[in-house]
């Protein structure tokens, strides 16, 4: 084995993971916003961002590894039955150790900085006048009050373009408060109130669904949300039978 | 070595036993039953009927019944019990209980000899991964068009708890118990395990806690998922006790097992095999071990407050009496994430050792291997609460533990980097251990991809809870583990019985896997993306087409797996013969005869050196 060969087998080797990296790059790109639930708030479109992102830093690596193991598959496969003989005793590469240490704590660095970045984004309030919704879970229908107002439905109703202040508790077993079109999830759990954020900014229906196994009817644990004008909001409001 | 061979076969039965030779797995179930019966009857005459918790209280005292009379039937405390009245075992017991002489029947008994032990480890691994897997299909048929006609939703949410718990005790015990017990003393040197009664002790008391589990099932079931967590295991029949006396008698058993392998390890070894010659299997197995012991306690623990809050009234985790669900989840992810790894961990360790042998190399850089190991351990301690990142407890947490579970990447990266090091330049033995393990290679950075999507907070705030989930820890677990321990299977499967597993079939069975695993569970990743949430009895028609997929994908795997199981036994008096050392490796196991006679050696070996010198002969001469 001279070593040009070995740099033209070495050659192909790259080749595969390009190949497979552009693969990888593409699926990251569009497989998200092909598959993923329509976005209908400022937390999803992070959500979709931060999975295309991820994707892509990933791909290469897979790609590496998929490559180097298909190499060693067509390259170094011991043909025939009998026993191979031995390969080269290379017991340490320190280069080589350094290298993938060092490249893979640069995207876990990487991936860190995103994610807290995105956290920050993701969880903060911007705190300019959020409508406030009392959210409670019981076996196995979601109820919806809105503070202020004495209305109190089975339906969300959210006004469009204005943050949401989701305040999440349950009464019997705890259950998960998620609407899959806006990325926000949070357990709705017995004797506390939980809290998260979103700013709905697309008009249209959307599922809430149950992501705690709460028992017999977990799986029909489905309330429909819908997103509306401020002016279709507070009429919304106001047709609703005003309860004490 | 053959005269050895005959002897060992031709070896008459001791003379001792005394009562073992009356005791078998027979009388366990008896002693089992008729005890449960006992303290059932007695709890039943002598407890408050009025008391809320009655029911419980009773069922409580049932199941502890079960095991004491199992472990009595299965002769667990005779020696002990000899040994304090003053008439300790002879030598003649010794051999009796290690299973000299007794042919089959020995698989069946309290017998001490580890390489039974491991034997029966097999079998207990295969009959909970078949119970396990007939739950899967079953919930996949539910599961193959949206509504409920195969079963009614309860039964189907018991499906789930049952199918989710088996499969966990398959997997901790899938490569430790087998390997760990069988290959592991003698790879160290060792003529038995430090601990021999304890080492039976661990097996027949994990099963005794299956037999408790698979009860649930006609009790009123688990219905509220594997990690049954308050308040809505508050809910559950009598099976919710079943259940957690269970895992308390089957975290006795990993404690015992853990500390038995860890003193095996650390004080067996034969002259010569310093730390930093040991296979590094062993390495896989002893980290696994301390983990489990650091673990699994906490699972005891969780388990035993759960079954006072439902007998004894207390409320550690009731919300509405001051406790808080919040604690149960701690305490239970404490164990759960860890135990991800006493599972994973040996899988690596005998995949690295396979890795060297099949492509005839030295394992590439053993230091980053252990260290690599070892730091996944370590952070595995660190990491629990991303399994709590949408439960509202504590969100000034998250930043700290998002870190800790992103730098698991890390670690993990390196195995990558010692299996592909190891397999580089070499020449690669492309035989049934070797095809599983790149089928390894190809589903291990799935599941690792995408756990970094679930590390990622404002991610997992979309992903967790759903189906993606599910496809992610059946990557890790079906994907990765299952395809090291059948690559570990069929490497050491020539050391149990003589034969090589069934080529053919082996292959059949590893591409109606390969294929299967991909077709399900990437199908189930869409699912997740999608928007269906874990744990559905039915599903809205937007999920139609992956779900349909996900388990026609199931039923592959399932085939795949009855191929497997049809090698296994075909292979155990009919396949290839293999000899003593097939693949022509190094390491101890492969230096005794096969099947290894009791006690392994006739004279300890010396070690000079570790067991991949391969290539360096060459050199020195």
């Amino acid at each position: 084995m001279s070593t040009s060969t070995n740099k033209k087998s070495l050659k192909g080797m790259l080749w595969t993971w390009a190949a497979l990296t552009v693969v990888g790059v593409i699926i990251g790109l569009y497989a998200p916003a092909w598959i993923m639930p329509k976005s209908m708030s400022n937390n999803m479109h992070l959500t979709i961002l931060t999975m295309v992102v991820f994707t892509v830093a990933a791909a290469p690596v897979a790609a590496g590894v998929y490559a180097s193991a298909l190499f060693a598959l067509a390259r170094w496969t011991h043909k025939g039955d009998d026993v191979p003989s031995a390969g080269p005793a290379v017991r340490e590469n320190a280069m080589v150790v350094t290298t993938w240490l060092v490249v893979s704590t640069i995207l876990t660095v990487f991936l860190l900085i995103w994610g807290l970045g995105a956290l920050a984004v993701d969880n903060g309030s911007t705190g300019k006048n959020p409508l406030v919704v009392d959210v409670t879970g019981q076996q196995w229908v979601w109820s919806f009050s809105y503070p202020g107002t004495h209305v109190s439905s089975p339906d969300l109703y959210l006004p469009l373009n204005r943050e949401v202040e989701f305040r999440v508790t349950a009464l019997d077993v705890t259950h998960g408060f998620w609407i899959a079109n806006m990325g926000v999830q949070v357990d709705a759990n017995v004797g506390t109130i939980t809290t998260i954020h979103t700013t709905p900014d697309k008009l249209g229906v959307f599922d809430i669904r149950c992501t705690q196994f709460c028992g017999l009817n977990h799986a029909f644990m489905v309330t429909v949300g819908h997103v509306v004008t401020a002016q279709q909001f507070t009429s919304w409001l106001a047709s609703q039978p005003q309860r004490a | 070595m053959t005269t050895t061979l005959e002897q060992a076969k031709t070896a008459a039965i001791p003379q001792g036993g005394g009562l073992h030779r009356r005791l078998n797995m027979a009388t366990a179930m008896i002693g089992g039953i008729v005890f449960a019966w006992l303290f059932w009857y007695l709890a039943h005459h002598f407890l408050d009927a009025t008391s809320r918790t009655y029911s419980d209280q009773v069922a409580a005292s049932l199941t502890i019944g079960w095991i004491v009379g199992f472990w009595l039937g299965i002769g667990a405390f005779v020696a002990p019990l000899r040994w304090l009245i003053g008439r300790d075992n002879t030598r003649a017991d010794d051999l009796y209980l290690a299973g000299q002489g007794q042919g089959t029947s020995r698989y069946w008994k309290f017998t001490t000899d580890h390489k039974v032990v491991g034997v029966q480890y097999i079998i207990m691994t295969m009959v909970l991964l078949g119970a396990g897997g007939i739950l899967a299909m079953a919930i996949r048929t539910e599961l193959i068009v949206p509504g409920n006609h195969f079963v009614n939703q309860q039964v189907y949410n018991g499906f789930i708890a049952v199918h989710g718990m088996l499969m966990i005790l398959a997997l901790i015990v899938m490569v430790a118990g087998p390997w760990g017990n069988f290959v592991m003393p003698i790879m160290c040197g060792a003529r038995d395990m430090a601990f021999p009664r304890l080492n039976a002790l661990s097996l027949w008391t994990l099963v005794g806690a299956a037999g408790l589990l698979l009860t649930t099932l006609a009790v009123g079931s688990l219905t509220m998922g594997w990690v049954v967590l308050a308040p809505i295991a508050d809910q559950a029949g009598v099976g919710m006790d079943f259940f957690a006396m269970a895992i308390i008698v089957f975290t006795v058993s990993t404690t015992v097992a853990g500390v038995n392998t860890i003193c095996t390890i650390l004080t067996m070894r034969t002259k010569g095999m310093t730390l930093a010659r040991l296979p590094i299997f062993v390495w896989g197995v002893m980290i696994a071990a301390a983990l489990g012991i650091y673990a699994f306690p906490f699972f005891s623990l969780v388990e035993a407050q759960t079954l006072m809050d439902r007998t004894f009234s207390t409320s550690f985790f009731v919300a509405n009496a001051g406790g808080t669900g919040w604690l149960q989840a701690n305490l239970f992810w404490l164990m759960g994430h860890p135990e991800v790894y006493v599972i994973l961990l040996p899988a690596v360790g005998a995949l690295f050792e396979i890795a060297a042998v099949m492509s005839r190399k030295p394992v590439f850089s053993y230091r980053t291997a252990v260290a690599g190991m070892t730091g996944l351990a370590g952070l595995s301690i660190l990491v629990w609460a991303h399994h709590m990142f949408t439960t509202g407890w504590a969100p000034t947490l998250g930043g700290p533990f998002m870190l800790t579970t992103e730098l698991i990447s890390i670690p993990t990266g390196l195995f990558f980097l010692v299996l592909i090091g190891t397999l580089w330049r070499g020449n690669i033995w492309m035989k049934l251990p070797t095809i599983w393990m790149f089928g390894f290679i190809a589903n291990f950075i799935i599941a690792g991809v995408t756990g970094i999507y679930l590390s990622d907070i404002p991610l997992d705030d979309q992903l967790h809870g759903t189906m993606f989930v599910t496809a992610h820890f059946h990557y890790v677990f079906v994907g990765s583990v299952l395809f090291g321990a059948v690559s570990a299977l069929a490497f050491w499967y020539p050391k149990v019985t003589g034969r090589f597993l069934n080529e053919f079939m082996g292959r059949i069975s590893f591409w109606l896997t390969f294929i299967g695993v991909q077709v399900t569970f990437l199908a189930m990743f869409a699912s997740g993306l999608r928007g269906m949430p874990r744990r559905y009895s039915s599903y809205a028609f937007i999920f139609e087409h992956t779900n349909f997929m996900t388990t026609i994908g199931a039923y592959t795997i399932m085939a795949g797996m009855l191929v497997l199981l049809g090698a296994v036994i075909t292979s155990w008096n009919k396949g290839e013969p293999a000899g003593p050392n097939p693949w022509h490796a190094n390491s101890l196991e492969w230096m005794v005869p096969t099947p290894p006679p009791l006690e392994n050696f006739e004279v300890l070996p010396v070690i000079t050196e570790d067991p991949y010198n391969y290539g360096e002969e060459l050199v020195r001469s």
